[in-house]
């Protein structure tokens, strides 16, 4: 089954994208080897992190280990689809075919910059 | 990486380069993980000294000695596991149809090893049968655990 092509704004800041990069691989990442992964501060990650969670894309799920509050993130059904959608949609501008960005935006012909 | 930060833009300004390196950004990340996915070349080791332990010692044919191996082997096996998943940092299906296969392979080989052990240890008394069986169970292990690494690497490579 092929992904609908459909951009992204949420997904598409590069931080963000690389987040649901590596979630998208895996069931479930812990903060700190997604922090690791991005070379960013955990500020930097948390706050990237919150706007994932608030758009139902990514869930964050806290656990207590040896007095330790362990943090793993995963990506959501919808952010997975999304993240899906949206790197569908950065191989079509890539190939210049046209994509669905109806939802978001107006067609291909007008989006992207030649 | 937060240069571009700020307020999302509309794909209108993307231009294809862009879009391409955010496509080379996505498989960095993938590439990262897929290297962090290797297990350090110990660890198969590890694995395959604890199942040639096990087949090993049925050489001294003590049913207490072999009741302690299997338990040893089993924690020995869970704390590997454990390490190695807090080493790499993330849950992931590691079974899929290839891996599956190895996986199948490789027990498949260790019980035929020990299936002929039995049979020249016991049936015809040889000498050492389940040593050499235990032996040889060590790089079966290893093969087929750095045959998997190699799939799982493989596989997150591809973003599957």
């Amino acid at each position: 089954m092929t992904t609908a092509a459909r951009f992204d704004e949420i997904v598409h800041a590069p931080n963000r994208l690389q987040i649901c990069a590596i979630l998208s691989a895996v069931s479930s990442a812990e903060f700190a080897t997604v922090r690791e992964g991005l070379g960013v501060a955990d500020s930097v990650l948390s706050k990237h992190v919150r706007v994932l969670h608030e758009a139902g894309y990514v869930d964050v799920h806290k656990s207590t280990c040896a007095s330790r509050v362990r943090t793993s993130l995963s990506l959501t059904r919808a952010g997975r689809a999304a993240y899906d959608g949206h790197l569908a949609a950065l191989r079509a501008i890539v190939s210049n075919e046209a994509f669905d960005a109806s939802a978001h935006h107006a067609a291909l012909p007008n989006l992207i910059r030649t | 990486m937060e240069s571009r930060e700020g307020p999302d833009r509309a794909p209108a300004e993307m231009a294809p380069g862009e879009a391409a390196s955010a496509i080379a950004a996505i498989d960095g990340s993938r590439s990262w993980l897929a290297d962090r996915i290797i297990a350090p070349c110990w660890y198969h080791l590890a694995f395959g000294l604890l199942a040639g332990g096990v087949i090993a010692e049925a050489e001294i044919r003590s049913w207490t000695v072999f009741a302690w191996s299997v338990a040893a082997y089993t924690v020995g096996c869970g704390a590997l596991m454990w390490w190695n998943q807090r080493r790499v940092g993330v849950s992931m299906t590691y079974f899929d149809a290839r891996t599956r296969a190895v996986f199948a392979g490789h027990i498949l080989a260790l019980s035929g090893l020990i299936a002929f052990a039995c049979w020249l240890g016991l049936d015809r008394g040889a000498h050492a049968a389940f040593l050499a069986a235990g032996v040889l169970a060590v790089p079966f292990t290893v093969v087929a655990g750095r045959w998997t690494d190699k799939l799982l690497r493989a596989r997150l490579q591809a973003g599957q």
